[in-house]
């Protein structure tokens, strides 16, 4: 139980600090992140929780590519006249 | 310039003789910029009337109208709060105590009126594990360290939290 445990909080503590620069703010982010995790919080199988953290940690993938989209699209803005951003 | 030093480094000149050399040289590059600099400012002594003639004054008249007064300046710049990670302020255990209960006094699920040292996070606050690890991380950035979570597991009580702060930053009573 003990090795699962910390696994699951290390995630848990990853994908809040990942959190902090989400677009929708970092409440709707924080809420959102507590229903999932309490959702499965009465997992008790060792092999399912693994997966379950595997999962987590292709999240945390996952937003780590939408803050470079996010970025590249302000730099595009950024260095693109109006015109371009009208067609 | 350059062919005339290597010519000098090939005929091996001994070290004070070259030294003596290279400061010359950066002597006279010295004075051709100076004179560079001064031909310049006669260019441009010349053409500022020239340009200067549609409007008396250099600067705009918009900054000079919302220009802050000395008082609003001060409270702005000189009072801001600022937070070295490096060099702090001396702290005692009160101040802490104080720090620790503010925290968790602003964190939303926590009820203030519950709140002492002595309260058990998880059976007298109500919180759960998922509450506990945010509490942790809003110590983390209220002393600027970060705790491991071995150790979080320990901190179960305000009074826990308190402690292993004072131990973190050697104060001792």
């Amino acid at each position: 139980m003990g090795a699962e445990r910390q696994a699951v909080i290390d995630l848990y503590k990853t994908l809040l600090y990942m959190g902090r620069d989400y677009p929708q703010g970092y409440d709707f982010f924080r809420s959102r992140l507590k229903k999932a995790f309490q959702r499965n919080s009465d997992i008790s199988d060792p092999e399912q929780i693994k997966m379950l953290v595997k999962r987590g940690e292709f999240v945390i993938k996952e937003i780590e590519a939408l803050y470079m989209l996010k970025k590249y699209r302000t730099l595009k803005d950024r260095y693109s006249t109006e015109k371009e951003n009208n067609q | 310039m350059a062919s005339f030093g290597k010519v000098l480094c090939g005929t091996l000149f001994t070290n004070p003789c070259l030294r003596v050399l290279s400061r010359s040289i950066g002597a006279s590059k010295c004075y051709l910029n100076q004179s560079k600099i001064i031909n310049n400012l006669h260019i441009q002594t010349c053409t500022a009337p020239v340009a200067g003639a549609g409007s008396s004054r250099w600067y705009s008249n918009t900054t000079a109208a919302s220009r802050l007064s000395m008082i609003e300046v001060e409270t702005r710049v000189l009072k801001t709060v600022m937070r070295h990670y490096s060099v702090k302020p001396p702290m005692t255990i009160e101040q802490i105590k104080k720090r620790v209960l503010l925290v968790l006094q602003l964190y939303d699920k926590v009820n203030p009126d519950k709140l002492s040292l002595e309260s058990h996070f998880i059976n007298d606050l109500g919180l759960d594990s998922l509450d506990h690890v945010e509490v942790i991380m809003a110590i983390e950035d209220e002393f600027g360290f970060e705790i491991p979570d071995e150790d979080a597991e320990k901190l179960h009580r305000p009074k826990d939290i308190v402690q292993y702060v004072c131990d973190r930053e050697d104060i001792y009573d």
